[in-house]
């Protein structure tokens, strides 16, 4: 029972790693019905830039946050205006996808040439050492990103239900004439939820880096495992980010327990082929009809 | 004086013939991951070899050429890999090419170089079958040498550490998923069946996986007592780091890899204690070791003055003086003939990991043999001697066993 609590605690930890990922995804597919396949490099740039500030410039951790949030806005908007924006405006279906790509490769040469090729320690803000939970081990950091998915989650939702801005996004993404005919600048409206995507993806960054490992590649697997994520739970629900996060989190460490650590990847595939098939908008999405 | 004699000679020999070519440098390939997470290896490799360089060339050079150093980072990808193959053989007409961290990179770059007939220099990739992809009879010669600890040596090592001087009974195995861990999990469980062990658990990883709960647990579960390791440097971090989460602490005893800075660094106290085979510690305990120290942070400055990966480095760097030493012996540039040459190299090359005396035969590619790595540890973020009779006797060059000697499968005893 032990070891069971123990690969749930786990599985919820990496769920949640994933999960603050996935939220970017949903960010901007909220308004534009586009992706930033980038994701993951946003969250790389967002642990190396934290990274700088605290080891080099020995900024507090808390206080690097908010610098952090900055340029993953900075960022987010640069992408949508260099990538995205002319796929829009020509209305492609597919342009922004090779163009977030694309950008997302720049972003790791680029920081490559910065940071050097090697994975880097970022320094943990809490201490290291396990605490025991009903007879399984937690790190505190773990606790951290548990908390900050959660936080996460609960301001999109607010964001999108309670404010003005937020229903402007959710007109914009239902339907985008309509919503421009209604005085709602459209164009704005997407880049801003570009720049809150990778803000998003920015702090996930420094929140998850001193549990994995920083360093310009950190980015490439989880932003795929997050995609995933974002797949299962559905991509425009808050809630099925979370959920979709814990499923795949503990399929993927009790798997690697009861069955074969060699096959611990395959279960949360097979799950996203099987939401997939049966519900494509995801366990928690609701399916927009599209009507043409 | 009488080499500048000598050179006079060779010079006005020159200028008197019209080859214009002879001032034509040597290109040597240099390939390797720079970028990755195998990137320290492949760094200090690269640096290792282009200090080797420099001190070569400002000695003259090699027949009165300068060598020239063709960089290419392979990214520790196979395909890349055999791209560069391609290039450096037909564009750059390489002499030889040095490198190769990851086995698997080796393995499928290396048939390039042997049709061409162009000498390969292994100075890292340990994986057994590295040198024995294009052996005799099918192949007549070989082209492709080795100056590392393969991992025929390094696994029976490891368990003898293990089972023999620690006394450990159960152990685990967990290893990453490429052909660098899993060629080196079937080694660690042929030597451990040799001792009649079985590992009470084996497990395996993806590169970049964050998560080891569930490997560990397994291992807790079925009772180990130490911690086999073949993987590189940020995954067995995250073993060490998974470790503590867990409230659980054994031995971490593994391939050479667990000495690579990305291992150190990024597990910290969880690292501490960890002992994998060496073939050289920074520790400037000869001549030869001391200037190579000296010159290597003068000219590269890595951090804390704390090479990287210091085998990587030195064997980069003895890689060099034995291709020059072959080159300078043949004569020649040709591909054959300095693989003649490397099978019977004539002057001892004094490198600082070992003194090469016949490193080479025509059937034995591999200059390591299992009297020559020794034991280190992870003390206080480097890695030093594990036993202090190795520290003691560090200046004592172990020079390689020949054939009669090997005969009798000693591994690791000395």
């Amino acid at each position: 029972m032990e070891i069971f609590l123990q690969l749930v605690y786990s599985g919820i930890a990496l769920g949640m790693i994933y999960a603050v990922i996935a939220f970017g995804y949903q960010l901007t597919f909220a308004t534009s019905d586009t992706l930033n396949f980038g994701q993951g490099d946003a969250l790389m740039l967002g642990a190396l830039v934290g990274l700088t500030l605290v080891d080099r410039m020995g900024l507090n951790y808390w206080l690097a946050l908010p610098v952090v949030g900055l340029f993953g806005m900075v960022q987010g908007a640069f992408v949508e205006r260099i990538g995205v924006r002319p796929a829009i405006k020509i209305k492609s279906e597919f342009g922004w996808i090779m163009s977030t790509i694309a950008l997302g490769i720049i972003f790791k040469n680029v920081a490559e040439n910065i940071w050097g090729r090697d994975d880097l320690k970022f320094p943990s803000p809490l201490p290291e050492s396990p605490l025991k939970v009903f007879g399984a081990n937690v790190l505190p950091m773990e606790l951290l990103v548990i908390g900050g998915a959660l936080l996460m989650m609960l301001a999109v939702e607010f964001f999108n239900r309670k404010t003005i801005y937020g229903k402007a996004v959710v007109a914009t993404f239902n339907d985008r004439d309509a919503a421009k005919l209604m005085g709602i600048n459209t164009g704005l409206v997407i880049t801003f939820s570009y720049a809150l995507s990778s803000m998003s993806a920015s702090f996930a960054g420094v929140l998850i880096a001193p549990l994995t490992l920083t360093g310009a590649t950190m980015g490439s697997v989880l932003g795929l495992k997050a995609f995933a994520v974002a797949i299962i739970g559905g991509l425009t629900s808050g809630m099925g980010i979370i959920v979709g996060g814990i499923i795949l989190g503990i399929a993927e460490t009790t798997t690697g327990f009861y069955i074969s650590t060699g096959y611990k990847d395959v279960p949360g595939l097979v799950l996203l082929l099987f939401v997939l098939a049966v519900k494509p908008a995801g366990l928690f999405g609701k399916s927009a009809i599209k009507k043409v | 004086m009488k080499r500048r004699v000598h050179l006079t000679v060779l010079a006005s020999l020159m200028l008197a013939t019209g080859f214009s070519f002879a001032a034509d440098p040597i290109k040597v390939g240099v390939t390797g991951p720079y970028t990755g997470g195998s990137s320290s290896m492949g760094v200090s490799m690269r640096d290792g070899v282009k200090l080797a360089i420099n001190e070569i060339n400002k000695a003259g050079g090699v027949l009165g050429r300068q060598l020239l150093a063709v960089e290419r980072d392979d990214e520790a990808k196979n395909e890349r890999g055999v791209q560069i193959a391609q290039e450096l053989i037909n564009k750059e007409q390489v002499v030889a090419t040095l490198g190769f961290i990851n086995t698997g990179v080796a393995l499928a770059s290396q048939r390039f170089y042997q049709e061409a007939k162009i000498p390969v220099f292994n100075n890292v990739a340990t994986g057994s079958i590295v040198t024995q992809q294009f052996k005799a009879p099918e192949f007549p010669d070989n082209y492709i040498f080795r100056n590392a600890a393969h991992d025929s040596i390094q696994a029976p090592m490891i368990v003898e550490e293990a089972i023999v001087r620690r006394n450990f009974k159960k152990v685990a195995i967990l290893a990453d998923s490429t052909n660098y861990g899993q060629l080196g999990r079937e080694d660690l469980e042929k030597a451990l069946a040799a001792k009649n062990v079985k590992a009470v658990a084996v497990e395996k990883f993806n590169i970049k996986d964050v998560d080891m709960t569930a490997q560990l647990l397994k291992a807790k579960e079925a009772g180990a007592e130490v911690v086999l390791t073949y993987a590189i440097g940020p995954e067995l971090a995250q073993i060490a780091n998974g470790m503590t989460k867990l409230g659980w602490k054994v031995p971490m005893i593994g391939s050479w890899t667990l000495s690579m800075a990305n291992f150190i660094d990024n597990a910290g106290p969880g690292g501490e204690g960890a002992r994998m085979p060496q073939t050289f510690i920074q520790e400037p305990n000869t001549v030869k070791r001391k200037t190579f120290i000296e010159a290597y942070l003068k000219t590269f400055k890595p951090k804390n003055n704390r090479i990287d990966s210091p085998v990587s480095a030195a064997q980069g760097y003895d890689s060099v003086y034995l291709l020059a030493a072959a080159i300078k012996q043949a004569g020649s540039t040709e591909g054959p003939k300095v693989r003649e040459a490397l099978e019977n190299l004539q002057t001892k090359v004094e490198g600082v990991v070992t003194t090469y005396d016949k490193p080479f035969t025509h059937d034995d590619h591999e200059a390591i043999t299992a009297n020559i790595p020794i034991f280190g540890e992870v003390k206080g973020s480097k890695v030093v001697y594990a036993y202090e009779e190795d520290r003691v006797k560090g200046a004592d060059i172990r020079t390689k066993v020949k054939k009669a000697a090997t005969a009798d499968k000693q591994p690791a005893k000395k």
